[in-house]
């Protein structure tokens, strides 16, 4: 600072005749790209990824070392037969109580960091409106989304084709499906899964913005899962059961079927369309309203 | 600025009103568990799986058509009226075996709400967890223990 | 009549009972170098938030360079770059990171002949790669600066922008403020510091409790300014307070402390001084109190040292302060 007075006079900006438009108006895109690049510069983001990747790896070396099967979740009693039976067991596991954590962890996060690091005024006052911003920011916490379950489940089909084998799986009509098949209705199944964690996304993303708090942001989504867990676990009145988010994570039972059946995929993706529809409802007003007088 | 609170209070009731007739739609009428849909779940998949241990016994080519199963259902709870996840579902299945004669057995189900069930079935009928098969190997009996799931839509 | 580049009328903002913006005015013309000065909680930085739409107005027009938030949306920023309180960035990225983040969001396709630009002229450039999480405040600062000029504009708006610096720093922000005013910018700058605004500005609004208290330029200001007061210690003070009441013009009164406060329009001070010479008093030390420009800055906003000799209001002074409050 102390040689800028005299020696950059020459670099300080002229003001030009009229007000140059920013090259091309500022697109979503772009905003989405940083925010990608935001989060992979995150210790979270990859620390989270590493794991999936690598637990199901220590899960079957585990599992094969144990003369014991996990008989009380689905395709648990077929993991030493099939190796096809422990990306489905883990897709029961986790959809219990893993997934809404996997995805709270970056959208619980992505909003209320801003207001953690007081950034808000910084990127509000460039040349992105605060919808693209918003817009940008849900994206990138679906890619996340997207990232984890992709990686999750190529990490548990590697793990259990590799570790126990590649032989048919014993479906849920009692007939033995063939390899191939199998693959592929194991990959068909956790992509289903993919629907309610959008859900989820939304649900954190909402959190996020309304609560300005990250721990809140991470922590609710997780707890919320959990009680929706418990009231399908008690047996409560079916019609609510029907409506909670954690119901879809289950309607790729009905994949695995001689006849299979895809109404709870249908009802899975309506109804994790409408928590979706209306947490980023009410983020997007949140955050189009808001007043920001702080950092 | 007066219209625009208007507009968004009618957008918001027109939602809900939406909403609020999916509602039902998804929600569903009546019991995800009842009795019609255990006893058409149960049977088929046994049959399978019977055949799949007739195959492993040493008797191969039995048709799961030929087992032909019946079943009857009920919960040994008498409030529930066969209706609803639990513990205490009981099933009466007769089908024919190999050899055409007719057999039943009493299986005991845990139905969780969702629609899969855990069924299990009685020793002296169809043989113990484990058994011999024609080729020497000792394996899982698949008809002793064995997971379904059905639609609950 | 050319745009203004600062146009705002009647702007309100209340966050419930309190009115922290009360139907404020301002215009800076285009090449201006404007001054918003007020104590904190005046209302500043509440008004340049709304400025840059962080905050949304109650009632009230605000138009940057011709255009607003209302009909052009965030073009409405185009050409104007600024920063609010200190700024702040992400402190896992570094300096450079940042700002290529922040060019990003300006849709620049290839801002990196730029940041080095900027980078240079705030003499950031051999700490560019190191995270802002290890940053001083002065380098934030600067940080925050050198991303205002990234977009190049024509209006910049800083609030309180040597705050929080050490005394090198705040001089080496002043003279990059001149400069850049030097150049054409239109510059908006909020400070709490008189002198800096004097120093630097060609106008100045003054802000109280949520209103302006005083609008126009700095002259006006200095024309309408007390007297200087002074302190003043003689060899005899009661001789001096009676040869002040045969000079008019000239008011002598004593502090509660004993000393003597004097204030009086330079010419008649000077005479007053000879006349106690040959008088035989002998001026022992006269000391310049309050800055006219900063007693006057106190009286329009009720704030700063409660001694007598500030209370002193000149006619002036207390028909703005009528008037405004």
């Amino acid at each position: 600072m102390t040689a800028s007075p005299t020696t950059t006079a020459a670099a300080v900006p002229t003001a030009p005749s009229d007000v140059p438009a920013p090259p091309g108006r500022p697109r979503t895109r772009t905003a989405y790209r940083w925010e990608i690049r935001k989060l992979t510069a995150q210790v979270r983001t990859r620390a989270t990824l590493a794991v999936c990747l690598v637990a199901p790896f220590l899960f079957v070396v585990l599992l094969n070392q144990q003369s014991q099967v996990p008989k009380d979740t689905l395709f648990g009693r077929w993991v030493h037969a099939s190796g096809f039976a422990t990306p489905l067991l883990v897709l029961g596991f986790a959809a219990q109580w893993v997934f809404p954590l996997l995805t709270s962890i970056v959208a619980g996060d992505i909003f209320a960091s801003e207001d953690q690091y007081g950034t808000w005024k910084t990127i509000l006052t460039r040349s992105h409106s605060r919808n693209q911003v918003f817009w940008a920011k849900t994206l990138a916490a679906a890619t996340f989304a997207t990232a984890v379950v992709t990686v999750l489940a190529a990490s548990t089909i590697a793990a259990g084709v590799l570790l126990v084998g590649h032989q048919p799986l014993e479906g849920l009509s009692g007939t033995l499906i063939p390899s191939g098949r199998a693959a592929g209705l194991v990959v068909a199944a956790w992509a289903t899964a993919l629907i309610p964690l959008l859900g989820f996304t939304a649900l954190a993303v909402m959190l996020s913005v309304v609560t300005r708090n990250s721990p809140a942001g991470i922590a609710g989504p997780v707890v919320i899962g959990l009680v929706m867990q418990l009231y399908a676990f008690l047996n409560g009145v079916d019609a609510v059961r029907h409506l909670l988010l954690v119901t879809p994570f289950d309607a790729w039972h009905g994949l695995l079927r001689d006849h299979p059946y895809y109404g709870p995929l249908w009802q899975g993706a309506l109804v994790s369309g409408g928590y979706l529809a209306v947490c980023l409802a009410i983020a997007h007003t949140v955050l189009r309203r808001r007043d920001i007088t702080g950092g | 600025m007066r219209p625009r609170p208007l507009r968004r209070a009618r957008a918001l009731a027109v939602a809900a009103a939406a909403a609020a007739a999916l509602v039902p739609l998804l929600a569903g009428c009546g019991a995800d568990v009842t009795r019609a849909r255990v006893e058409q779940s149960i049977g088929p998949t046994f049959a399978n799986l019977y055949v799949q241990q007739q195959a492993l016994l040493g008797r191969p080519g039995l048709a799961a058509a030929a087992v032909a199963p019946r079943s009857a259902c009920h919960r040994t709870n008498p409030i529930a009226h066969d209706t609803g996840a639990g513990s205490d579902w009981v099933c009466q299945l007769t089908w024919s075996d190999a050899g055409r004669r007719p057999r039943t057995g009493k299986f005991e189900l845990i139905i969780h709400p969702g629609g899969c069930y855990e069924a299990g079935g009685p020793t002296k009928v169809i043989g113990p967890l484990t058994i011999r098969a024609a080729s020497g190997k000792t394996v899982t009996n698949p008809v002793f223990e064995f997971d379904a799931c059905f639609d609950t839509t | 009549m050319t745009t203004p580049a600062v146009d705002v009328d009647g702007l309100v903002k209340r966050f419930g009972d309190l009115t922290a913006v009360d139907h404020v005015d301002l215009r800076v013309d285009v090449g201006e170098v404007h001054g918003l000065l007020g104590p904190n909680g005046a209302g500043k930085t509440t008004f340049l938030r709304m400025l840059f739409a962080l905050i949304r107005p109650d009632a009230g027009t605000i138009r940057l360079l011709g255009r607003s938030w209302a009909a052009d949306g965030p073009a409405a920023l185009d050409g104007v770059a600024g920063f609010i309180e200190s700024p702040r960035f992400y402190p896992y990225l570094s300096g450079r990171r940042n700002l290529e983040l922040l060019a990003g969001l300006d849709g620049a396709r290839d801002p990196a002949r730029a940041i080095m630009r900027v980078l240079e002229l705030v003499d950031l450039t051999g700490r560019d790669g190191d995270k802002v999480g290890g940053y001083s405040f002065g380098m934030r600062q600067r940080l925050g600066v050198a991303a205002a000029l990234l977009r190049e504009p024509r209006l910049l708006v800083l609030d309180e922008p040597a705050n929080g610096l050490d005394p090198a720093g705040i001089r080496d922000m002043r003279a990059l403020v001149k400069q850049l005013a030097s150049s054409g910018l239109t510059v908006l700058l909020s400070s709490h510091d008189m002198d800096e605004v004097e120093e630097i500005c060609d106008n100045v609004t003054i802000m109280r409790s949520g209103r302006v208290a005083f609008h126009g330029s700095i002259d006006a200001l200095r024309s309408q300014a007390p007297d200087p007061a002074h302190r003043l210690a003689t060899s005899d003070d009661e001789r001096t307070l009676e040869v002040a009441t045969v000079h008019p013009g000239v008011s002598v009164t004593r502090h509660p402390d004993g000393a003597l406060a004097l204030r009086a329009p330079a010419a008649a001070a000077d005479a007053f001084l000879i006349a106690l010479g040959r008088a035989g008093i002998a001026v022992r030390s006269l000391a310049l109190e309050v800055a006219p420009l900063e007693s006057l800055f106190f009286m329009l906003t009720e704030t700063g040292p409660v001694s007598a000799a500030s209370r002193a209001t000149s006619p002036e002074a207390s028909a703005l302060t009528g008037a405004r409050s």
